[in-house]
């Protein structure tokens, strides 16, 4: 977009990108190198000797997984019967959903903690997971129908022409186009389950329940307070997102600016 | 990546329109809310049961939650005893003469202005200088689009420790010459409030950044030429074509960061814990620690219902944004 005519203003360009970009990878180092302080590779063998790391790598996935089937199952569906089928007041019910969209999550704990505990939920990986599908249902559900909406109605209707019901029609002829909004849900779903932090301090007191993103007050206790330690354990802890983001990077810069697209 | 994140620009944006008032869509075939009209209004007696699901599981917990909330912030309570005391409005009346509730909102505009513009601003220099002849594009975006992928509560540690008194921020600093500028970031009110800000917009500009950079590929290059040939240089492009063009997007990243104000917790909870004096406080982190901590859960929901009407009052006015827009797009 930018015109460089000349060889120095093509290097000028260069230069400045890289300045720019130096603050953004700023922190990534000095996480490494803060890991490496001290004891050096020793602190990494200090936290890979604490035997229930790999416990709250498997909660994160137990719980994303959970939040991921629950979000996907009911917003395809919904979104599906928002756009394709009849409901009488259904923009009633659209906007009872959207209005939750801005809801930050702190609200809802002393409700959740009192019921949940009344209900013997907590400590449950469902008093966090519940929650969390909740709060991301409202957004996945209006990105999803505007997907279907775009289905042009002639292929349910051919389909229903052929003899299909309606589940049918759901199964063979939208499902397999909703694929690439699927991906964008997964990934959102993914990402905000994965990092979540508030809900799973409040809800999950059992260490052998508690997800990554709880690894640093469990380090910062477990080392008492070393820092180059802490600082392993959260390169330990990135390690696989940044993995994760490397390996799908379409998927993931897709599905997170989604979230942009109303 | 360009041709990707297109397509999802498309198909949610056909909808748009349509999306909140039914009405004004530039496909006829996908206006929703209008299903008398079409054939498949009588493809199934209701469609109640698949949007069943959705409201039940979060319509059902939220709204369930909200009206207990609402409930309890009528209340003296510790959350757990038997012993609770109606008190009315007094929980209200408490708010609004507590000056960490005004502080917190005060920061939480603060936090929301500076961040956005920090987002909007690096976000489309980064997309116009990578459209550019750069070398190495793919992993400067990886750089910059990292930051995202992390968890808040991850870096925290990690923050906490660059802007230490005795951290590598400061070390930096000693490197550069510049021992004068070097200060304990943490533990000023001013400096503290500045490296939250910071740390968000080095989280969040990998968002805008994207967008903008799909945006940008929306344009068409012969226009641009055009406007070079009639002697336009490259600040007259980015302020007069550029901008104009992603309008849309930018205005997406307003509501995207807005939500994001109200909602931030982790941040300032887990790199400042809301200090010093509570110079870091936020709505959330302030409700955080009247309920859990000081297990005032009756002011807590009171704080959280003012909470709410400002998410609901937040909601309606893009709502109304979009639909102004959804007419004069078709």
């Amino acid at each position: 977009m930018l015109e460089t005519r000349s060889r120095t203003a093509q290097i000028v360009l260069q230069v400045l990108t890289t300045l720019l970009v130096v603050p953004f990878l700023f922190p990534l180092i000095a996480m490494v190198q803060g890991s490496l302080a001290g004891t050096g590779w020793a602190n990494y063998r200090a936290v890979f000797s604490i035997t229930s790391l790999p416990i709250f790598f498997r909660n994160s996935v137990i719980i994303a997984a959970i939040v991921i089937a629950i979000v996907l199952v009911c917003s395809l569906m919904a979104a599906f019967g928002f756009a394709k089928l009849h409901i009488r007041g259904k923009e009633v019910y659209f906007w009872v959903l959207l209005a939750a969209l801005t809801l930050p999550e702190v609200v809802l704990l002393t409700p959740l903690f009192a019921t949940a505990t009344s209900l013997g939920f907590y400590n449950t990986y469902l008093a966090v997971a519940l929650p969390l599908a909740a709060l991301q249902i409202p957004f996945t559900v209006l990105l999803a129908r505007n997907f279907i909406a775009g289905i042009p109605d002639e292929l349910i209707e051919a389909a229903r022409i052929d003899g299909a019901d309606t589940f049918r029609a759901f199964r063979d002829v939208v499902l397999p186009l909703t694929r690439p909004i699927a991906g964008a849900i997964i990934v959102l779903t993914l990402i905000a389950a994965w990092n979540d932090y508030l809900l799973p301090l409040v809800f999950l007191q059992d260490p052998s329940l508690q997800t990554v993103t709880l690894v640093p007050q469990f380090f910062i206790g477990q080392f008492d307070n070393d820092q180059t330690k802490v600082l392993a354990a959260a390169v330990v802890s990135a390690v696989p997102e940044i993995v994760a983001y490397l390996c799908l990077q379409r998927l993931f810069e897709r599905g997170l600016s989604a979230g942009a697209l109303k | 990546m360009n041709r990707e994140a297109s397509t999802v620009t498309d198909a949610t944006s056909s909808g748009r329109g349509g999306s909140v008032d039914g009405g004004v869509s530039s496909n006829p075939a996908s206006r929703p809310g209008s299903g008398r009209r079409t054939s498949l209004a009588r493809f199934t007696p209701s469609g109640l049961p698949w949007v069943l699901p959705a409201l039940v599981v979060s319509g059902g917990l939220i709204y369930y939650c909200i009206g207990y909330t609402g409930w309890i912030s009528t209340l003296d309570w510790n959350g757990v005893s038997l012993d609770r005391r109606s008190v009315g409005l007094a929980n209200y009346d408490r708010l609004f003469q507590d000056p960490v509730f005004w502080k917190s909102l005060w920061h939480t505009a603060l936090f929301f202005v500076t961040t956005t513009v920090g987002q909007i601003v690096l976000g489309l220099l980064f997309a116009v200088l990578l459209h550019s002849r750069v070398r190495m594009v793919a992993i400067y975006k990886v750089i910059v689009f990292v930051p995202v992928v992390l968890a808040p509560a991850t870096m925290a540690p990690v923050f906490r420790q660059i802007y230490a008194p005795e951290g590598t921020f400061n070390g930096l600093l000693h490197v550069l010459g510049l021992d004068a500028a070097a200060q304990p970031w943490l533990a000023q009110p001013g400096t503290a409030l500045a490296v939250v800000i910071s740390i968000q917009i080095w989280a969040s500009t990998g968002v805008a950044f994207i967008l903008y950079f799909a945006a940008i590929s929306q344009i068409d290059p012969e226009v641009i030429e055009a406007a070079r040939m009639d002697g336009a240089g490259n600040m007259r492009v980015i302020t007069s074509m550029i901008w104009p063009s992603v309008r849309g997007t930018t205005l997406a990243l307003i509501t995207l960061s807005a939500i994001a104000s109200l909602k931030t917790f982790d941040v300032p909870y887990l790199v400042t814990n809301g200090g010093p004096n509570y110079a870091t406080e936020f709505l959330g982190t302030f409700i955080y620690r009247i309920s859990v901590p000081q297990s005032a859960v009756g002011y807590g929901a009171a704080i959280s219902i003012m909470l709410l009407a400002l998410a609901t009052a937040m909601a309606v006015a893009f709502n109304i944004r979009s639909r102004d827009r959804g007419k004069t797009d078709a």
